[in-house]
């Protein structure tokens, strides 16, 4: 499998172990609470490892999470941080309501193409991943060469 | 027997309580977290400098009773949370169970989402902690 697929895989196996951990019902509350500190600790920390991977590769101007559109996670060297937020929310609403329109199933990612700049949101469980380069970047093929 | 039962248990959420606002201190930016009462005391705090524990207690309970009561003017119903964005970080407050506040204080390089998105997903499982802390 391509690097960026086995990543975006892995992040989703954390993302749904998460998911899990929040429906476990247990008499012990202080178990469940600790398990599902450790299980979000353990993907988040998976995302801000991706995002910094992806910060770093050639050709990629920035790499962010957002939650609700708040940024979450950030690589080294970000540009118009809250305006990729922004773009984000409202990228994926209209988008969301066109996939319900058309029958696309859940929302997996936007790519958004300007004259100069590109970036591509991908969904990750409840976070979406952004990802900016110049135009004449091939993102695909950027990503699965991060060395 | 039955009279130690309990008494573990109070201790061993008390401990959760405390695990829970170290995690919270593990997020980058995050200064003080702290579990606020219905008076406005600090019962449970994690903070990694000297920090006035009766002026946050008190200041978090005006803020949020503000927030709330504004809130309700425009027809928002219930306060989840309180973001006070400020000159050198944010404070944030959510209410938890019983007029207990849970109370985040940050710098500015503090990425609002993290916090934001920690403290969300922290409160469904304070709220239980607190309801079995509250009854035995």
């Amino acid at each position: 499998m391509p690097w960026f697929q086995a990543q975006m895989a892995e992040l989703q196996r954390l993302a749904e172990e998460y998911a899990l951990s929040q429906q476990q019902t247990a008499s012990n509350i202080v178990n469940v609470s600790e398990k599902m500190r450790l299980k979000r600790a353990e993907f988040i920390d998976a995302v801000q490892v991706l995002v910094d991977k992806i910060g770093k590769i050639k050709g990629i101007s920035a790499c962010a999470a957002y939650h609700d559109g708040l940024i979450l996670a950030q690589s080294a060297h970000p540009a118009a941080i809250d305006a990729f937020g922004a773009t984000l929310q409202e990228s994926a609403r209209a988008a969301q309501q066109g996939a319900a329109l058309l029958g696309l199933g859940e929302l997996e990612q936007i790519v958004i193409v300007g004259a100069k700049n590109k970036v591509a949101m991908l969904s990750i469980g409840p976070l979406m991943l952004c990802i900016s380069s110049p135009k004449q970047i091939n993102l695909a093929l950027a990503l699965n060469r991060p060395h | 027997m039955s009279n130690i039962h309990p008494l573990d248990t109070r201790k061993s959420q008390s401990g959760e309580i405390d695990a829970i606002l170290r995690n919270l201190m593990g997020i980058q930016g995050v200064s003080a977290a702290a579990i606020v009462d219905n008076d406005g005391f600090v019962t449970h705090i994690q903070r990694d400098s000297e920090i006035n524990t009766d002026a946050i207690g008190a200041s978090v309970q005006v803020v949020f009773g503000a927030a709330a009561r504004a809130a309700q003017h425009v027809g928002h119903h219930a306060t989840n949370m309180v973001i006070c964005e400020n000159a050198e970080g944010f404070i944030l407050s959510t209410p938890v169970e019983a007029g207990f506040m849970l109370a985040l204080v940050t710098q500015r390089d503090a990425l609002l989402g993290r916090v934001r998105f920690e403290l969300k997903e922290t409160i469904p499982v304070l709220k239980k902690l607190f309801s079995h802390y509250l009854t035995h």
